[in-house]
């Protein structure tokens, strides 16, 4: 089997040239699905039904049905309501980047606020009855015990969801998108060499994973000084 | 807010407590007056910690009353941390606050709940930190420190919020043998210095000295309640001196 | 909803290639993650660095990425070995179902190796030590003492790798697989309801997901029954 190394070369650029999109749908829909999962948590631990449990119904629909399928009822079945096309967002939902940065910040919303939610109960109950036997206030706990204690508890998941998101984000390509993965379907469509394209590109996801998992880990060593007994 | 010689600083009138169909306390009535120290004493489920818990407000009662320098504690949030504020709590397992240091463990409530200054804070918690004699441990953190001085560092942050009362909650049971005598040496220090104490704790020896009553428990009830002196020579029922039996012969 | 009239009979047939996919990829994820977690507890440094090559790679790279590589890489491997034979040989096609269930149970084998590891690794040394000090065999300890005790903890993080399972066999639909969002695709050229059709894929997903997390809190029951003191 013969390695066309020249192919490679010549399509890398190429691909690369959809790293921008990569970034920019994994930043937006990281970022706006943070806000998302914070809001969905202090519903699920507002005490109020009528808070909980609409969070935990939108929870369970979004865990428990393929990534894929988000996106195409957003991209493709929206545009089916007269509504939805002559509401204010339909600039945005027209665009195959807005419907994917859209299902994505959903998706991850829905999976964050679980992780969240995880490290919020690994908080030791024994610091939060401490902190009310001093008087401070539930918001007060809130801000100053469980938030720092929960953040760094919930980290690992949380650097784990990033690379899931990272690697959902190929799955714009099938609305369009000209991401890297959508440049090296159109390569390979036209080449036959699903190997070398297909191969090259896996390794240039893996690098970001990589970067992604050594920035957490820099995170999770700062956080974590408290926990080590030297000084 | 009577605090006379004749009123108790802390009342508890006919009080039971359900955990579900689990009666954890019955019929509770006692009363604590200033400066006293009580050992409450007893074998494990007997309800020693949540009789102290019930006081403030860790765990609510379902029946009868509890006053605390004269406030009634109720479900009304205003009176809990009202009451919270005066009484301070140790925790058998220190519960110092892992991700700050020990000079923040003791400004925190300060600064939230009592409104003080930074640097009036400060001053207080050097000075407590002192009195428990690990002031150069100050910008550790707890996991830094050992048992015995977290443990110390806790006693010092309840006594930064200057409480009327401290509930000792086992504060030695969790510390390995050669560190529970500092601990209880800061305990001997403040009871000299007139605070006043509820100590649930197995350390006889400090009941026999510095209590001014011991109470045993047994099965949600108060059994015997009596000095020290007569409590150890001449209990008056057969299950005080059953518990005592086993305690005192290892 | 009358546009669904006539589709069921193809909705139910696509839900069961789902199940077909499912069983399959589960008998090769576990028997994926079983080789790998042991290649990552042995003594070889060879098998370790293999198993570490595994996970990486493969919780590294978008799933819709591997999927494509072995749907269009295994037929091209497949017909080059073939002509070696066979000169006349055209092309070999690999039918969908199969690249695409070996390529998910490769995926979420990788995350298995890294359960059924951190499982193994979980359970009590004390226990080890004790049936080995009453004379039982690496053999017999591994059955009754290992296996009990390491499926108990497994099976929470497992329970979300079957659930990955089944979601990713919608992507298995991007290389033809005719499960339900293939079918959905096929309705909708005819009946013009995108909205309508995903979601009807959307919620049978959601049922496969629901019946797999009953199922795994049952068995967590189950496997409580004998090991937590019941209140």
């Amino acid at each position: 089997m013969n390695i066309n190394f020249s192919l490679i070369i010549e399509s890398l650029p190429e691909m690369l040239m959809g790293f921008g999109i990569t970034l920019k749908l994994l930043f937006v829909s990281g970022f706006l699905g943070l806000i998302l999962a914070i809001t969905l948590l202090l519903m699920r631990l507002s005490g109020k039904f009528y808070l909980d449990w609409p969070a935990q119904v939108y929870i369970y629909v979004f865990r428990g049905t393929p990534i894929l399928v988000q996106i195409f009822i957003i991209y493709y079945g929206l545009p089916q309501f007269d509504t939805i096309r002559e509401s204010i967002f339909w600039p945005i939902l027209r665009e195959p980047t807005g419907c994917a940065i859209l299902a994505l910040t959903l998706n991850t919303g829905a999976y964050v606020s679980e992780i969240l939610r995880g490290g919020v109960l690994a908080v030791d109950r024994g610091l939060l009855e401490a902190a009310s036997a001093l008087g401070m206030s539930a918001r007060h706990k809130f801000i100053y015990i469980t938030t720092p204690i929960a953040t760094r508890i919930a980290l690992p998941a949380y650097s784990n969801d990033v690379v899931s998101l990272l690697k959902s984000t190929a799955l714009a390509s099938t609305i369009t998108i000209t991401d890297m993965t959508g440049i090296a379907r159109t390569i390979v469509s036209e080449t036959y060499a699903p190997y070398e394209i297909f191969i090259s590109l896996a390794i240039v996801y893996m690098i970001c994973t990589f970067g992604i998992q050594k920035l957490f880990g820099f995170f999770e060593k700062i956080l974590s000084r408290y926990t080590i007994r030297e000084a | 807010m009577n605090n006379s010689e004749n009123h108790p600083l802390i009342k508890m009138s006919i009080v039971n407590k359900y955990f579900g169909s689990f009666q954890a306390l019955k019929n509770i009535t006692m009363e604590v007056f200033k400066g006293e120290k009580i050992v409450i004493c007893g074998p494990s489920g007997s309800g020693k910690s949540t009789l102290i818990r019930c006081l403030n407000r860790l765990e609510s009662h379902n029946d009868g009353q509890i006053f605390i320098d004269g406030n009634e504690l109720t479900d009304n949030t205003k009176d809990i941390n009202a009451v919270r504020r005066e009484v301070g709590m140790v925790f058998q397992s220190f519960n110092l606050f892992p991700h700050m240091t020990v000079l923040r463990n003791l400004l925190i409530a300060q600064r939230l709940v009592r409104k003080t200054s930074k640097e009036e804070a400060i001053k207080i918690a050097m000075q407590y930190l002192d009195r428990v004699k690990i002031p150069e441990q100050a910008n550790k953190y707890p996991i830094q420190l050992s048992g015995g001085q977290q443990q110390r560092v806790a006693i010092a942050r309840a006594l930064c919020m200057k409480p009327k009362i401290i509930l000792f909650d086992e504060p030695t049971s969790a510390l390995d043998p050669e560190m529970i005598n500092e601990v209880l040496d800061v305990m001997i220090d403040l009871a000299k210095d007139g605070m006043t104490m509820i100590c649930v704790t197995h350390e006889m020896g400090f009941a026999r000295s510095v209590a001014d009553r011991v109470i045993f428990m047994d099965e949600g009830e108060i059994v015997e309640e009596a000095e020290p002196a007569v409590f150890f020579e001449t209990p008056r029922s057969e299950r005080t001196k059953a518990f005592l039996d086993q305690i005192l012969t290892h | 909803m009358e546009a669904l009239v006539g589709w069921w009979d193809d909705f139910f047939w696509g839900s069961k290639v789902v199940a077909e996919v499912f069983i399959s990829s589960l008998g090769l994820t576990i028997l994926f993650g079983l080789i790998g977690a042991a290649a990552k507890l042995s003594n070889s440094n060879i098998a370790k660095k293999f198993a570490g090559a595994y996970t990486v790679i493969f919780r590294g790279t978008p799933e819709i990425l591997v999927i494509l590589l072995f749907y269009f890489g295994l037929a091209l491997a497949l017909t080059s070995i073939a002509q070696v034979f066979d000169p006349d040989v055209k092309f070999i096609d690999i039918p969908p179902f199969w690249s695409g269930t070996i390529a998910i149970s490769i995926i979420v084998g990788s995350y298995a190796t890294e359960t059924f590891r951190g499982a193994f690794l979980g359970v009590n040394s004390g226990s080890v030590e004790a049936a080995h000090a009453l004379g039982l065999n690496k053999f017999q300890t591994f059955i009754y003492i290992r296996i009990p005790e390491m499926w108990r903890i497994a099976l929470p993080p497992f329970g979300n790798h079957m659930l990955s399972l089944v979601k990713d066999t919608a992507l298995i639909s991007v290389i033809g697989l005719n499960e339900t969002l293939f079918v959905a695709k096929q309705a909708i050229t005819v009946t013009g309801k995108p909205f309508t059709m995903y979601i009807v894929v959307g919620a049978i997903y959601l049922g496969f997901s629901s019946v797999i997390t009953l199922t795994v809190m049952g068995l967590e029951k189950f496997g409580e029954r004998t090991t937590v003191i019941s209140k």
